[in-house]
């Protein structure tokens, strides 16, 4: 999605701009642009990569403050006069969100003599800042113009915008986009992200929706809608640069998928009790009593945090008894759901920022329900929406496929499961003692299955010339299938469908013949047997078949043309292992295809329009 | 200024803790050896590190990601055929600007303290410098032949004793060697060695000088050598007890250092020094004996003794167990009641040559699972991936992906 930056200090401007874009790449782009202010606004933007526009600029800028975009098209073909940022006389904008009623004020501004150069819906603000400077108020600052103009504006936008009247202030607002604020020693900065600027300091603060505000080369400004000056600390962000480098790798994603040892256990550090058999959630608002009383509770997610929620609702319901929906958030917003109290709403996302997830959470407590929320990024939105966060603690994820926060969503509701299953007396201590055991083995095992990549590796360059893949998986094993036929298209942009294998027989098995490669996620456990049947269906149609099956099983080999292997392992935590291995065979098939693993076509990282 | 460590071998007598991870990844009290390097060359200011990988990169890459926990810059290249100091030198050559008047070579597999890398920046000068550790037993090392400070003769692995003075294999060379690597004929066991490069120069009438050291500098030449290095390395350690849990009723005497969200739980008695990692379940219980290293994410269950040993991370010690002089590889389960036997003055088979160890309980490889009341006998190693059932009397060495019924 699009990325926004805006800084004011002592130090070039120009540099820091590019490399800010540069960070908040691996959210998608298709186009990016910057304006700096040197006694007059100088404004650069290109279609295409961050390269692209530094070569268009000039070799030396004198600046010290500016703001940059890097775009991802939705109002607007992407070309460079849609490129932000956008300029009305003097006044320069970026902006990151959807202006719904940006029609209605284009043609009152249109009216009043404005001449519209792209189809965006954010021009419509530069010329309404321009306006409002210009006309009914006399002596009009950028900054009471902000005021007034995002008085006007309907949808969801977090804007910074500059005024060359005034030298020394990057103005911004926000609703329902991420924005945040940091702290330099040489300047202050605004962005999307904290990423964009980590570099140059780990003190943030974050900004709310409806806060408006200003950042100086000394110091900052936030108001809140009725213009009351507001005191805020800022935080720091533990995060290291460290994770934004490849370190010794080719691709983020390789080093993600490799960092899951580590990750996974920074998600259940301090919260497992193997002896005790239970979990310690503190962060849980939810009193014992609450729990014991919950009828349903409905997961609520998008991609790749859906497929983990489908493992989610398996766990629920086998551990703590509870009925369980998982519903696509931007379905769920729309239909017409019925909750009451004493329900509960899981909200899964990586960046807590999710549109359409947080706009379901809205709907669900609007309806009294309690709500969850499941996120790996520390202050972002959800985190303010929701009654309680579980943090994922994986770490930030720089590659736009997820991998290592998937799996950190899956340790998540593990432990959420076990632990509302204890309370609800629907496991014993010693059945959750057993699972815990099986949660601790998982780092080593994962190790050994990173260790032994190179069989997966071959396998995907045997099959990376396939134009149609199946994924087919039984019960805990059926959100995995989904999740790596989901890893396969996004990064190597081979067709990949994921089904429950007992579903194959009504419909899809028309479409495989012997150049659909099927993989067929057979690990021991209660479904084993069925699994066979299926993949000799499958088999019966000259399908090649890939099995992914315990390094015990012996039996599958007469089945599959080719296994790969995970460590042998307790039943209901073998789809974390799974998911790993089939994270590997998305990434090599990508690379034997050359695809731009990183940075897939149309996607970005967190999906923060509707 | 900048070094270039090399970290691309597996260290094959090593093995078989090497056959899963380099050399330079094994942990003595709880860091990889190549962290006590990069250490040293961070205290001394040298914080620009070129680190050539090769054998396993990934394992070294995951854990050091770009240096910024240990606040150092770190860059890779891979040396994919491992054929050489000097070719794994020549790998960095890019890196190396015309500006930088001298830079740093370390091996990555020996573990080397802060004034180890002093002593040598400290006397450096003339075309190279190497730098010198006396040994009484040199057998088995690189020696120099001196003159005063300068070099006269490289001797690699004499038969007969010529000098005292081993080669530590950490040198600060000009970035003129890169052109006399390349001048550099392949030894007869078809490597490109560094000591042939300072011979060449020798030889030309460069002035190669010797810097010495009387710091510790430790050579894991076997893997039972982690257990002469460990104890060492431990004795530097202060208590700390703040990150983790020590409940009440356990007992905690001298340099001990837990991790976070580590439990000690009642009824232990841990006699330092010992470092236990994080994310760890010790006991109730449990005793744990000086100088002992226990990695992240490891249980160890009730009336259980562990001493002078080395666990690495993600292991799993039943209950009654006894564990001695042993080291013991990541994501290792054992059940109830397992015991490693030890003893001293033994001679260990290895590839086919016998070697003497002072003392020695087993050495496990990673991945393996052992079943309960199993007993491995003194000297006894099982490589990795292995599977023991219970009640099994382990009297030789286990292949890699042994499965003991």
């Amino acid at each position: 999605m699009c990325g926004i930056i805006g800084y004011v200090g002592q130090e070039p401007a120009a540099p820091i701009l590019l490399e800010s874009l540069k960070r908040l790449e691996y959210r998608g782009y298709d186009s990016a642009g910057i304006t700096v202010l040197n006694s007059t606004l100088e404004t650069y933007k290109t279609v295409g990569k961050i390269a692209d526009l530094e070569s268009i600029l000039p070799t030396e800028i004198k600046a010290n403050i500016g703001i940059g975009h890097t775009r991802w098209a939705t109002h607007g073909k992407p070309e460079t006069r849609n490129a932000h940022p956008h300029i009305s006389s003097g006044v320069s904008v970026v902006h990151n969100g959807i202006i719904e009623n940006y029609l209605e004020l284009k043609e009152k501004l249109t009216e009043r003599g404005y001449v519209f150069e792209s189809d965006t819906d954010t021009e419509v603000i530069a010329h309404l800042l321009h306006h409002n400077m210009n006309n009914d108020t006399p002596n009009c600052d950028l900054f009471t113009a902000m005021r007034m103009t995002i008085s006007e504006l309907e949808g969801s936008y977090a804007i910074a915008a500059l005024c060359c009247n005034e030298p020394d202030r990057v103005v911004f607002a926000r609703k329902d986009s991420p924005l945040v604020i940091g702290l330099g020693e040489a300047g202050n900065y605004a962005a999307s992200d904290v990423t964009a600027f980590l570099k140059h300091t780990k003190k943030v603060v974050f900004v709310s929706d409806h806060e408006v505000g200003y950042i100086l080369p000394n110091a900052i400004r936030i108001y809140d809608p009725e213009g009351k000056l507001l005191e805020r600390s800022p935080e720091t962000i533990e995060w290291d640069m460290e994770a934004a480098e490849k370190s010794g790798y080719d691709h983020f994603m390789l080093k993600e998928i490799h960092e899951q040892p580590t990750s996974i256990q920074n998600t259940f550090a301090g919260k497992l009790m193997e002896l005790e058999g239970t979990v310690r959630m503190n962060e849980l608002y939810l009193i014992p009593e609450q729990i014991k009383h919950l009828r349903r509770a409905t997961i609520v997610a998008c991609g790749t945090s859906w497929n983990a929620g489908i493992l989610g609702k398996y766990l629920f319901e086998k551990l703590a008894g509870i009925h369980t929906d998982i519903e696509t958030a931007s379905e769920f917003r729309y239909g017409n759901p019925v909750l009451c109290g004493e329900e509960l709403t899981i909200a899964i996302t990586q960046s807590g920022e999710t549109a359409d997830t947080l706009a379901a959470v809205r709907s669900s407590k609007s309806y009294g329900c309690r709500t969850v929320a499941i996120t790996n990024v520390v202050g972002s939105t959800i985190t303010r929406e929701s009654d309680s966060i579980v943090y994922t603690r994986a770490g930030p994820e720089i590659g736009v496929a997820a991998t290592k926060t998937f799996t950190a969503q899956l340790i998540t509701l593990y432990m959420l499961a076990i632990h509302m299953g204890r309370i609800r007396g629907v496991i014993t201590a010693d059945e959750a003692k057993d699972l815990i055991v099986n949660l601790k083995r998982l780092p080593g095992q994962i190790q050994r299955i990173l260790s032994r990549k190179e069989k997966i590796k071959e396998c995907a360059q045997q099959f990376a010339d396939k134009r149609d893949y199946f994924f087919i998986g039984r019960y805990l094993n059926y959100p995995v299938a989904l999740e790596g036929a989901l890893k396969l298209k996004e990064i190597s942009y081979i067709h990949a469908e994921g089904y429950a294998a007992g579903e194959l027989k009504h419909g899809p098995l028309a479409l495989i013949t012997e150049e659909t490669p099927v993989v067929a996620i057979a690990t021991k456990g209660h479904t084993y047997d069925k699994i066979l049947s299926n993949i000799k269906e499958v088999k019966a149609r000259n399908a090649v078949v890939i099995a992914v099956a315990n390094e015990d099983d012996k039996e599958i080999e007469k089945y599959a043309d080719m296994v790969l292997r995970i460590p042998a392992s307790h039943e209901m935590t073998s789809p974390v292992l799974s998911s790993v291995v089939l994270q590997l065979l998305a990434y090599y098939t990508a690379l034997a295809k050359d695809c731009s693993i990183d940075k897939p076509r149309n996607l970005a990282k967190s999906v923060t329009v509707e | 200024m900048k070094a270039v460590v090399l970290a691309a071998g597996e260290g094959r007598r090593c093995r078989p803790l090497t056959l899963t991870r380099s050399k330079v990844m094994l942990p003595v009290a709880n860091k990889p050896i190549l962290e006590h390097v990069i250490n040293a060359l961070s205290k001394n200011d040298v914080q620009d590190i070129i680190l050539v990988v090769g054998y396993e990169k990934e394992r070294v890459m995951d854990y050091f990601g770009d240096g910024g926990d240990l606040g150092v810059k770190i860059r890779y290249i891979e040396q994919k055929a491992q054929i050489g100091t000097a070719h794994a030198i020549l790998k960095a050559r890019d890196m190396i600007e015309p500006e930088d008047e001298a830079f740093l070579v370390v091996n990555g597999d020996n573990i080397i303290e802060p004034d180890t890398i002093r002593d040598l920046l400290r006397s450096a000068g003339g075309d190279a410098t190497v730098l010198a550790c006396k040994k009484e037993n040199a057998t088995g090392y690189g020696v120099l032949v001196v003159e005063g400070q300068r070099i006269k003769k490289i001797v690699e692995k004499p038969q007969h004793v010529v000098s005292h003075l081993i080669n530590t294999g950490i040198y600060l060379f000009r970035p003129q060697i890169f052109e006399l690597i390349e001048r550099t004929p392949l030894t007869h066991t078809g490597e490109y060695a560094i000591t042939d490069t300072l011979q060449i120069m020798i030889d030309e009438g460069m002035k190669v000088i010797m810097a010495n050291t009387f710091s510790d500098w430790l050579d894991a030449l076997y893997s039972w050598d982690l257990l002469k290095a460990n104890p060492i390395v431990l004795g530097e350690f202060e208590q700390d007890l703040q990150k983790g849990t020590v409940e009440e009723g356990a007992v905690v005497k001298g340099s001990v250092s837990i991790g976070y969200n580590t439990t000690i739980r009642s009824g232990c008695y841990i006699v330092g020094p010992a470092v236990i990692g994080d994310n760890c379940d010790i006991g109730p219980n449990a005793v744990i004996l000086p100088s002992t290293s226990i990695g992240n994410n490891v249980s160890i269950a009730s009336f259980t003794q562990i001493q002078n040993s080395i666990i690495m991370n993600d292991v799993r010690v039943g209950t009654h167990s006894y564990i001695s002089n042993s080291v013991i590889g990541s994501n290792v389960s054992a059940g109830s009641h397992f015991v490693t036997e030890d003893k001293e003055k033994l001679l260990i088979e290895i590839e086919g040559s016998l070697l003497p160890a002072d003392k020695l309980g087993t050495i496990i490889g990673d991945d393996t699972e052992i079943g309960s009341n199993v007993l491995v006998r003194a000297g006894i190693m099982i490589y990795p991936n292995c599977r023991v059932n219970s009640g099994k009397l382990i009297t030789e060495a286990l292949a890699q992906n042994s499965i003991v019924i």
